[in-house]
């Protein structure tokens, strides 16, 4: 049987113990890496939280899809009008900053995404798409617009969480 | 003798003032400064991840996440405290959020508790004492509780909070792991 070192000698050694240890690599470059990346995210994006869970975006999606059903059955008849700038500003920007994020990424093939990733994506481009039919006929309805800006601030938080590097592994 | 103390103290003043004058350029945005930051306090922050997690690469993540945090979260550095002692406080929450986001954290504690740690960091990095080598290869609950507590000077009372359990709990986790350590640095 073996015998054990006294409590005395325990706690020596604990006295003892190094209060730093030294990491074997630098992790500055990776942590640099990191800041600089949540301060974009925060500059691009400053609204929506990056620890978003996946399952947020198909909450987000169906709010969407039920105040549209609602203003939908609730609203006037109007007529159709030309001005849409508002609209226009607002999707020239999304696909700016898509496109942009997609480039950065490399471009990823969005297809071969997982099934229930893939759902989350179809999930909110069709609720921005059911917005943006929305808005052709009220192109002045701030909340339309507010949650316009919102489903594309979602998606492309999804993008990010899914492609954006992962600076641990520098 | 008087003379030294004065010059180590000196010494001292100096260097608070230069962490004070790094931090306040950090709250700026200044990287550099932040750099310095990193640079003096990464062994200390290093060696409580790397006692929590028993694992160099999850250390190794887990302190490049310490201080991201601290990056995002330096505007509530008031100074009331020290910065050491802040720090020491954002770098414990890091670690046991991330204990708690391991996906196979409550088979952890519940099934494998009793399973000592045989492949630990203690065998990846040579220049560790025998003490921590032992202590790496805890079982994980024994393992948090002697670090935070002997290592890292929590009370018990800190601890269980937590840890989300009773006190005589974290006791009795803490004396396991000493019979534990006695015995396996009687056989080092």
């Amino acid at each position: 049987m073996n015998k054990s070192i006294n409590e005395q000698e325990l706690q020596t050694q604990i006295d003892n113990l190094s209060r730093e240890i030294q990491p074997e690599r630098d992790l500055w470059a990776g942590i640099e890496h990191a800041i600089e990346h949540k301060s974009q995210q925060s500059a691009t994006n400053s609204s929506v939280s990056g620890k978003t869970k996946y399952s947020h975006y198909a909450w987000a999606a169906s709010v969407v899809a039920a105040v549209l059903l609602t203003w939908n059955l609730n609203s006037p008849m109007l007529e159709p009008t030309s001005q849409l700038a508002a609209v226009d500003v607002i999707q020239q920007q999304y696909t700016e900053q898509k496109n942009t994020m997609l480039v950065s990424f490399g471009k990823p093939d969005l297809s071969k995404l997982p099934e229930k990733m893939q759902t989350q994506f179809s999930e909110l481009q069709a609720a921005r798409t059911s917005l943006l039919e929305a808005l052709k006929d009220d192109p002045d309805n701030a909340n339309l617009l507010n949650l316009l800006q919102w489903t594309q601030s979602q998606e492309l938080s999804l993008l990010e969480q899914l492609y954006s590097p992962k600076w641990q592994t520098i | 003798m008087s003379g030294q103390s004065t010059v180590i103290n000196a010494q001292d003043v100096f260097a608070n003032k230069q962490e004070l004058e790094w931090i306040s350029h950090a709250k700026n945005g200044d990287r550099r400064a932040f750099s310095q930051l990193y640079h003096l306090h990464i062994g200390k922050v290093y060696a409580l991840c790397l006692r929590m997690l028993s694992s160099k690469d999850q250390a190794e993540d887990v302190a490049q996440e310490v201080f991201v945090q601290v990056w995002l979260k330096l505007e509530k550095f008031r100074g009331e405290s020290k910065f050491s002692t802040w720090l020491h406080s954002v770098a414990t929450n890091t670690v046991l959020t991330h204990i708690r986001k391991q996906k196979n954290w409550m088979q952890k504690v519940f099934s494998i508790e009793e399973q000592p740690h045989m492949e630990a960091a203690g065998n990846e990095i040579q220049d560790l004492s025998d003490l921590d080598k032992c202590i790496v290869r805890l079982p994980e609950k024994a393992r948090i509780v002697f670090v935070l507590f002997a290592v890292e000077g929590y009370r018990h009372e800190e601890i269980a909070n937590m840890l989300n359990m009773a006190v005589g709990s974290s006791k009795s986790h803490f004396h396991r792991a000493r019979n534990l350590l006695k015995e396996w640095l009687q056989d080092e």
